[in-house]
């Protein structure tokens, strides 16, 4: 058992300047932090995922640096994009300029007028030890505000890079705020990239208001050695929509924790997942929705393909309150084993304290249908490459739905790399 | 081109093909009829290598070699196909780049130039036109949520791309309306030529009045129990097989 500061995350963070706005809401979480210490595979939660080689490995706070982002340019949001590297906000690789007139993309560091929101669903209270450290001591972050009934037209991109300098193992603390006003629409992407060993502990946070429509990419490549936690808050009011899709390729070792309310009427969530891993890669998701109000509707589609030694771990947790009522909530976690030494523990949850809801959800663990083989190689495809093409479906199925072509193609090309279905190079 | 020689195949220990004699030759019509449980499309699973069925006496010779020594896609390479009564979804793999993947391997096994995207898209544009397909078709995923009659429609382009030696389809006309299987019986007809065989698979007769058969054979019980012309077919469908069944009880 080790608490924070046995942890040697952090000290030297705590000396980082802090805008005054943010002052009582990192109080809190400072105050929260007291006592909460980092979790073992005795806590329920935590019971696959151990912490013991983030514990015995020592960060220190990662510096600016300048980097070359020139592979992860997506033409849609060539001016408007922010970068961080580090948890530092990076001028010559981000550029603003063809925001539309109204919009908010700004560092948070400048953005004193996001101080109400912050923090509001990552609230220290109800935060594990991992938000908690980043709303207590992130450096900077990004902050996005769509005003009442403007549709955003280019794709907002925010790249969160973590890039070891020397020796020493460093970490970040990347802090992301989204808020669109009733009527708004938005396509967003958040992605994490990165070289060398690495702890990243981002949370975002989102509002999604009346009648407005998010649809937000979450892409994680980061370096092979890499430690990624991820919390993501988001809050649906009446008639929202929230498209999230998370794609992780990269980090030895991950956890993603989406918390979404279903706050009002009418609202729909798709939540949507997929972990690529082999070798000694671990990526867990806890996720959490939260039907409160009549009406609402959630889409959870949660796919893994395991490799090598590698562990997916999944855990959906779908809660109906009493009085959510004609709630519709769909959840599947689909497992891909390629070894024998693979692993997936999948655990959905649902609770229901709703008597008129349709809910259903479904876990399947498995190798290639032989069935799908037969007629691949039925039209003359040997067994490796109907394999690899299979594979490749089962991610790129969930790869299609990405409105933004050059992320698609960019993903599809990765996937393509790890599938070794490069003989379908054509397919992007 | 193709001589099935006292074929027995069985699954799960179970006997499905009791000894099947059948020889096709080049540029003929056959079609297998049957009623269900008959053992047909097990015939066809078992020609184009199901891994499923294990093959237990009798041999089959396809142009000169051993069918039995080859893998499913060598079968297919060497110009077996095998048009599916269920044919598979794959999502997120195009069907234009599966057809353009499937074409090529065969192109490379058969020495022959591999086509680029841009060739492929020339190609495919007139094969579709013969099926009477939805170019939208090409860049869906392959047979996800295509009806029964577009996987079959879908079923028979994968045929035109391969051009095969022998083409095996099984039950075609199931689940087609009238007028599907009308279009779908003369996207086959374009495909006759003296150098492929066809090897029709099916319960009704309907399909055979627009694909018109050289030989119907009538399988029970894992065995060819009648074999005739056109006349044949037009007897089951007048009769249905009840008769058959009890003509082969008397003889055994």
């Amino acid at each position: 058992m080790a608490t924070l500061t046995e942890c040697n995350l952090l000290p030297e963070l705590l000396v980082a300047p802090r805008p005054a706005a943010w002052e009582p809401v990192r109080k809190a979480a400072e105050t929260a932090l007291e006592g909460q210490e980092l979790p073992t595979t005795k806590h329920e939660d935590w019971k696959y995922t151990d912490l013991k080689s983030l514990r015995e490995t020592h960060f220190v706070p990662g510096q600016y640096r300048k980097v070359d982002i020139k592979e992860r340019i997506l033409p849609e949001a060539r001016g408007t994009r922010l970068v961080f590297v580090n948890g530092h906000f990076d001028p010559p690789c981000s550029n603003i300029s063809a925001l539309p007139s109204g919009v908010r993309m700004l560092r948070l560091a400048s953005a004193s007028e996001a101080a109400g929101a912050l923090g509001s669903l990552a609230t220290p209270e109800g935060s594990d030890v991992f938000t908690n450290l980043n709303t207590a001591r992130f450096t900077d972050g990004a902050y996005i505000f769509v005003p009442k009934n403007i549709h955003v037209e280019p794709v907002l991109h925010v790249l969160f890079v973590s890039d070891q300098e020397g020796a020493q193992p460093t970490c970040s603390l990347p802090r992301l705020l989204v808020v669109l006003e009733r009527g708004a629409t938005l396509n967003l992407v958040e992605e994490y990239w990165g070289h060398g060993c690495t702890l990243t502990n981002s949370v975002t946070e989102v509002l999604v208001r009346e009648g407005a429509e998010l649809v937000h990419e979450r892409i994680q490549r980061e370096s092979p050695e890499a430690f990624h936690f991820s919390s993501l808050r988001a809050r649906l009011d009446r008639d929202a929509r929230y498209i999230s899709r998370t794609i992780s390729l990269g980090a030895r070792f991950s956890r993603q924790a989406p918390h979404i309310v279903l706050a009002d009427e009418g609202t729909e969530l798709t939540l949507d997942g997929l972990a690529l891993l082999g070798e000694n890669q671990l990526a867990d998701t806890h996720s959490f929705i939260d039907h409160t109000k009549p009406h609402g509707t959630s889409r959870q589609l949660h796919k893994a393909i395991v490799d090598g030694k590698a562990r997916a771990v999944f855990n959906g947790r779908i809660f109906v309150r009493p009085g959510a009522q004609q709630t519709d909530a769909q959840q599947q976690s689909r497992n891909l084993l390629l070894s024998e030494e693979a692993q997936v523990d999948t655990k959905p949850e649902l609770e229901i304290f709703a008597d008129d809801v349709k809910c259903a959800h479904g876990a399947a663990v498995g190798q290639l249908d032989p069935e799908e083989l037969f007629y691949l190689q039925s039209r003359g495809l040997n067994l490796s490459t109907a394999q690899n093409l299979l594979t490749y479906g089962f991610a790129a199925d969930l790869l299609a739905r990405i409105p933004v072509a050059s992320l698609r193609r960019q993903l599809r090309q990765a996937v393509m790399a790890r599938t070794n279905a490069q003989d379908l190079a054509s397919m992007a | 081109m193709l001589s099935i020689r006292n074929l027995s195949a069985a699954i799960n220990g179970n006997e499905v093909l009791r000894g099947i004699n059948l020889e096709i030759k080049a540029g003929e019509v056959h079609a297998l009829m049957g009623p269900n449980g008959s053992g047909k499309s097990t015939l066809g699973k078992v020609l184009a290598g199901h891994p499923t069925y294990k093959v237990t006496g009798g041999e089959v010779i396809f142009q000169g070699k051993d069918l039995f020594e080859m893998e499913p896609d060598e079968r297919a390479r060497a110009g077996v196909f095998l048009g599916f009564q269920h044919p598979i979804e794959v999502p997120g793999v195009s069907n234009a780049s599966f057809l353009r993947l499937a074409y090529n391997k065969k192109a490379e096994a058969e020495g022959r130039d591999e086509l680029d995207p841009l060739e492929f898209d020339d190609f495919i544009q007139e094969k579709i036109k013969v099926v009477k397909m939805d170019a939208a078709f090409l860049d869906r995923s392959l047979n996800e949520g295509f009806s029964g009659g577009e996987k079959k429609r879908n079923e028979i382009l994968q045929m035109s791309v391969l051009e095969p030696t022998l083409a095996i389809l099984d039950e075609l006309d199931s689940g087609l309306d009238i007028d599907a299987m009308r279009v779908l019986g003369e996207a086959v007809n374009h495909q006759k030529s003296p150098k492929r065989a066809l090897l029709l698979i099916t319960h009704f007769p309907r399909i055979l009045e627009t694909v018109h058969p050289d030989q119907v054979h009538v399988l029970s019980s894992g065995r060819i129990v009648k074999s005739g012309g056109m006349e044949l077919a037009m007897e089951l469908e007048e009769r249905g097989y009840d008769w058959l069944k009890a003509e082969a009880v008397g003889r055994g």
